[in-house]
């Protein structure tokens, strides 16, 4: 079984972060493999240690992003593509799943695997826009995944309720972090990942101009904004009686919320 | 005349307060900007809403009666929108959001070559131009997206506007909606459903959630307790969807749901961003935690330092004694 996961590089979410004239500013350039992706790697390598097989791991940014190829391949993925582009910041996720369409339109796959929203924007589109790219059926918010007879039975977290849905391959499922915890990379495989090919293309190489790149974009990204943020509250410290009754007193006289 | 369509979504036979907030603000907008204003009932049943949606004052309704709405593919869902695209011609396409919106919305964007921005804060129209507040950075910035494309699929976060009626008479009429279920590439086998599917989570008025700081059986039981007083909806953090003390259906947060309760209870909730970003809109917060520098004190317009096992009983006990009256 051969299974695709796109991946993606995230800035440290986590990170304090202020805002210089609209545009984001983060004490720390650090960049990580979102928590996402992480999990979408995770399940397709515990597929293929059950079912044989191999993962690539596929990447559309700068030359940067590679040291997050690299951290999927020390989790134990075989092989990884690496999309390169500098500037990915004019791109959204139509433009995304353009790219990586083109990319899977000459791979061969059994299912791709995406993360089901990305640590940094929480868009949660470029696995469906891609699905459609691609005409393959899918499944969006997985918390399980099998393979029985041919075709991935998915397990996933619907609005209320869980569903199992059963896709026929190819198809393409997007994960849920909630799905497990991805591996930490081992020392050995930390150095066998460094034996492991990572194929750079370009847009070109996949046909697509440069300058349609954009264009591409159906949306443009014009700056950021402080969250409002929320009135100061009281606090209370002391014997729980004392502070429940002021609570009680708040809820029904100040917030009237009872 | 262009359009705004809207979506209605509808469980248990009544309109999503979340989709009245979105068809409140789009009538506004639609009367701000000159457009017609549609909305689109996909239902086993759609007509038993008519009246109701007649409250809000669309101009039309179209709907589409299958019982395949009953389960929740999207891809009937998808279908269905790709047809009313068609038929109607809109300028823009108003989701609420939840998380099923998101590949909906995706799929669509990507079979119309259109535009789609998710949960959004708030947006608005400017010449051609959709413009839209959606938090990102785990919900610590808003950022600001605009998009001029012909067609734009928006879907927007529960709370962000307040539901307004303005009566009316919409013209209505019945679509026919054929859904080849053999042509399905994906098939629902099962519906895993739990205690936690009765109440609808993120329409709840008032939400009790839980943290790692229950601890165990016990802690839950208290947590019940408090939510079966007030009438609430219970919710949880990742921590205690991942113990399994509380259903995966429960959490709020950034993977789980956004909610914007009148009321809402952080219980032994330490108030990481991941969990902020799922119920920073809530009206009012009451956060009980007994570390006095846990996070969520941040956020909260009432916050009780103190142990929650002691806390809980006294106040539980005080809510039952005030709806008592
Ligand atoms: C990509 C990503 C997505 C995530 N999505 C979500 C999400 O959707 N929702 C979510 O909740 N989390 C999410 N998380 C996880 C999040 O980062 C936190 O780990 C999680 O919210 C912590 O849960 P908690 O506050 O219950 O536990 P903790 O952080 O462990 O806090 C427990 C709190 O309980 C208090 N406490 C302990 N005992 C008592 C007592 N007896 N009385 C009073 N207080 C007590 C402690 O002081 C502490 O503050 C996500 C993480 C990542 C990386």
């Amino acid at each position: 079984m051969n299974l695709s996961v796109c991946i993606k590089q995230v800035p440290d979410v986590s990170a304090p972060i202020s805002i210089k004239e609209g545009t984001l500013s983060q004490d720390t350039d650090r960049m990580v493999l979102d928590a996402y992706s992480a999990s979408a790697v995770e399940e397709a390598l515990v597929l293929t240690e059950k079912h044989g097989g191999e993962v690539q791991v596929v990447l559309v940014g700068p030359e940067k992003a590679k040291e997050t190829i690299r951290k999927a391949l020390a989790m134990g993925a075989a092989s990884g593509v690496h999309i390169l582009i500098e500037d990915i910041s004019g791109l959204d996720s139509s433009a995304f799943a353009e790219i990586l369409a083109a990319w899977h339109k000459k791979a061969s796959f059994d299912a791709i695997l995406t993360g089901k929203q990305s640590q940094d924007t929480d868009a949660g589109l470029t696995g469906s826009m891609l699905a459609w790219n691609l005409e393959l059926p899918f499944a969006a918010n997985a918390v399980g995944l099998q393979f029985e007879n041919d075709s991935f039975i998915v397990k996933r977290q619907g609005d209320s309720g869980q569903e199992m849905v059963e896709l026929k391959s190819p198809c393409l499922i997007t994960c849920s972090n909630d799905m497990n915890d991805p591996r930490i990379p081992s020392l050995k495989g930390i150095m066998q990942s460094k034996r492991k090919t990572v194929e750079t293309v370009t847009p070109a190489d996949l046909g697509i101009e440069a300058s349609a790149l954009n264009s591409d974009s159906k949306t443009e990204r014009k700056g950021f904004k402080e969250v409002p943020g929320r009135e100061p509250g009281k606090k209370f410290e002391g014997e729980a009686d004392e502070m429940v009754s002021n609570l009680m007193n708040l809820l029904e006289n100040e917030a009237k919320v009872l | 005349m262009s359009k705004i369509l809207v979506h209605v979504a509808t469980a248990d036979g009544k309109i999503k307060r979340s989709s009245l907030e979105v068809l409140s603000y789009c009538r506004k907008l639609a009367d701000d900007n000159g457009l017609g204003l549609e909305a689109a009932v996909l239902d086993i049943d759609p007509s038993r809403y008519t009246d109701a949606l007649n409250t809000y004052g669309p101009d039309k309704i179209y709907n589409l009666k299958h019982p395949i709405f009953s389960n929740h593919l999207s891809s009937p869902v998808i279908d269905a929108f790709s047809l009313l695209v068609e038929k109607s011609s809109p300028r823009l396409v108003a989701f609420a959001s939840t998380e099923s919106t998101k590949e909906v919305m995706g799929a669509l964007a990507a079979r119309h070559n259109a535009a789609a921005i998710p949960d959004v804060a708030s947006f608005t129209l400017n010449g051609n131009s959709v413009d839209a507040e959606r938090p990102v950075m785990a919900a610590k910035v808003l950022s600001k997206t605009s998009s001029s494309s012909d067609l734009v699929f928006v879907s927007v976060r529960s709370g962000s506007y307040d539901t307004a009626e303005k009566p009316g008479t919409a013209e209505v009429e019945e679509v026919a909606f054929d859904f080849d279920e053999a042509g399905l590439k994906s098939v629902l086998k099962e519906v895993i459903s739990s205690a936690g599917d009765k109440v609808d989570l993120s329409e709840a008025e008032v939400v009790v959630a839980a943290g790692r700081g229950i601890k165990d059986e016990e802690g839950r039981k208290l947590i019940e307790d408090l939510a079966n007083s007030l009438g609430a909806a219970v919710g949880a953090s990742r921590a205690v969807t991942e113990s399994g003390l509380f259903p995966a259906t429960l959490q709020i947060g950034q993977t789980g749901k956004v909610v914007s309760p009148q009321l809402y209870f952080a219980v032994g909730i330490s108030g990481a961003i991941q969990h902020v970003a799922g119920m920073a809109n809530s009206k009012v917060i009451v956060a009980i935690n007994k570390d006095p520098d846990a996070p969520i004190f941040q956020y909260a317009t009432y916050g009780l330092v103190g142990d929650l096992f002691k806390i809980l009983p006294l106040l539980t006990e005080q809510i039952k004694q005030v709806k008592a009256g």
